[in-house]
């Protein structure tokens, strides 16, 4: 059974479709990205999936509960974090951590074993007693993902939950969420930052215009849509002819740089690259440096939404 | 633990810092202690009923329902502060509906109206000690004005606080429209003694018949007039409610 199942699902604002007749389907126990533009609409899908908002049409099944009919059970079982910041200014972080707990009616003595927990998982135990008034953006940002795990759930929706935290918090916070699926959460991850998508997910699906343009995993997308490899070549001096010699070299791109730097892009890049290294050998010029550069996910995803 | 009861929890930690108590203590205490008594030489008997009351005493008794109304400003505080720091959202997200979201609060300012009116009748008490008129109706009265009182002035700033989206704006309108209903209102004043039309725009107001209703109670002057400020008070209120839940129920994400 599906963690998550979406039918023909569609929201419109007026005349605006922010989601447009998208289909999904979550597989317990994975990360799944979604991916998408500014405006794209995975905001309201995930204003969707998590029953905050009434879909205009399609339907829409959470951990096997119609979401339409039974969106308060479907709320008991599922964790959110927001894409904007969330917390109760005045009060201290564990403070807010015991509190969200208490909403989520965790008993007392088992409020207090995570919390604890958390403040040392998420490097909070030096500012517990600050109030969240007086925090920065990105400790705020990881209290709010902190307090999240306060509570238990099967499934968890994150969207965009890395902005405002640096380098290493990021990186934390992404090996966290990797342990926590390997005790059996599913996480439904929303991100701009294709590197995370690509370290954590399981499976991708990108959105534009409220369309879903395509679902697969990293490796697949890439094997699917990724043959174009760029090459590049530093030449040991400079050579103005460069260009004329390799005029003509079909199935490429190749653009000069300062005449000692050659790009080249192309589908077929071993053969593209055989020929223009017997061009350079007959013509006596010494290659400095040469590397291959596999397409990455940001380069697909810029790929399939400029295509879109 | 029932839903409402963990959101009144959470809404009473959030609302109970000492900005607040400050507000709600020393406030009230001023205006009957050096107010009253500054006063009382200008303002020296206020016929009500079939007594004369003292001016501190007066006072006194009127401070129960402005604190009151100063106490439910928390309400649109604590729903205007959830849309602003992103708290509304992350509550609906939970396991919440938005009846237990409206009701939670409505509890809230329930329970800080009630203790500030208890808080507010123990400190005036020996100033309006010799007035003092208990029956079996005072305590009910003082309670049925408490609650009245918090779901009217509550479900007020609540709706205020749905309407707007700035701080300025929030602390313009909501002090703007309290100061209108703490000046304008028989709370500090006998409405009997100022001049027309101000004399009718006290009656406008529903701080008035709340401050009239609690003195009754306090007092011991239930008249029919009394009566009828009740169930307009009641009305008012109930409008209020279901406005300012229908907006609550409609607020956008």
């Amino acid at each position: 059974m599906s963690c998550i199942d979406v039918t023909h699902l569609s929201k419109s604002y007026g005349s605006i479709k922010a989601v447009d007749d998208i289909v999904l389907s979550v597989k317990p126990g994975q990360v799944f990205g979604f991916l998408g533009p500014n405006g794209a609409g995975k905001s309201t899908t995930i204003k969707l999936l998590t029953t905050l908002i009434p879909p205009s049409n399609g339907s829409l099944t959470i951990l096997g509960v119609d979401a339409i009919k039974n969106p308060l059970e479907i709320r008991h079982k599922i964790g959110v974090v927001l894409q904007q910041p969330s917390y109760e200014p005045t009060l201290s972080v564990e403070k807010s951590l015991d509190k969200y707990g208490m909403m989520w009616n965790v008993p007392k003595n088992e409020r207090k074993k995570r919390m604890e927990q958390l403040l040392k998982d998420f490097d909070l135990v030096k500012i517990r007693k600050k109030r969240n008034e007086d925090l920065s953006i990105g400790q705020r940002r990881r209290v709010q993902v902190a307090r999240e795990f306060m509570h238990d759930m099967d499934l968890l929706f994150l969207d965009e939950p890395t902005v405002g935290l640096d380098p290493s918090a990021r990186r934390k916070l992404l090996d966290y969420l990797k342990n926590k699926v390997k005790t059996g959460l599913t996480i439904f991850y929303t991100t701009h930052i294709l590197t995370e998508a690509e370290y954590l997910c399981d499976e991708i699906a990108i959105i534009d215009k409220g369309k879903i343009i395509t679902v697969d995993s990293p490796e697949a997308l890439k094997n699917k849509f990724g043959k174009e490899k760029t090459i590049k070549i530093h030449l040991l001096e400079k050579t103005p002819k460069i260009s004329n010699l390799l005029e003509g070299i079909p199935d490429c791109k190749i653009n000069f740089e300062s005449g000692t730097n050659i790009v080249i892009h192309s589908e077929q890049s071993e053969l593209v690259l055989l020929k223009i290294l017997k061009i350079l050998n007959d013509n006596n010029i010494e290659i400095e440096d040469l590397s291959a550069i596999p397409i990455n996910l940001e380069e697909i995803f810029l790929k399939m939404v400029r295509k879109n | 633990m029932n839903s409402i009861i963990r959101l009144v929890n959470r809404n009473i930690t959030i609302s109970l810092n000492p900005g607040f108590l400050i507000w709600q203590i020393i406030f009230p205490l001023i205006y009957i202690f050096i107010v009253g008594f500054a006063y009382a030489p200008l303002i020296q008997n206020v016929p009500f009923g079939v007594k004369d009351l003292g001016y501190p005493a007066f006072l006194a008794s009127g401070m129960i329902g402005f604190n009151i109304m100063n106490s439910t400003l928390v309400s649109g505080i604590i729903i205007w502060n959830d849309r602003r720091h992103g708290m509304f959202e992350q509550i609906m997200s939970g396991p919440f509906t938005r009846s237990h979201y409206i009701l939670s609060n409505i509890c809230t300012i329930g329970i800080i109206g009630l203790v500030s009116a208890s808080l507010i009748a123990l400190v005036g008490y020996p100033v309006f000690f010799e007035s003092v008129e208990f029956s079996l109706i005072t305590i009910p009265v003082i309670v049925f004005g408490a609650i009245t009182g918090s779901i009217l002035f509550g479900s007020l700033a609540s709706i205020i606080s749905t309407r707007l989206r700035s701080s300025e704006g929030f602390n313009v309108i909501i002090n703007t429209v309290f100061l209108f209903f703490a000046f304008v209102s028989s709370a500090f004043y006998p409405a009997d003694n100022v001049p027309e039309p101000l004399r009718t725009a006290f009656y406008l107001n529903p701080l008035t018949y709340l401050v009239d209703v609690i003195r009754a109670g306090i007092f011991g002057n239930i008249t029919q007039f009394v009566i009828i400020e009740m169930l307009i008070l009641v009305g008012i209120a109930s409008v209020l409610f279901v406005i300012a839940s229908k907006l609550l129920t409609k607020l956008d994400f």
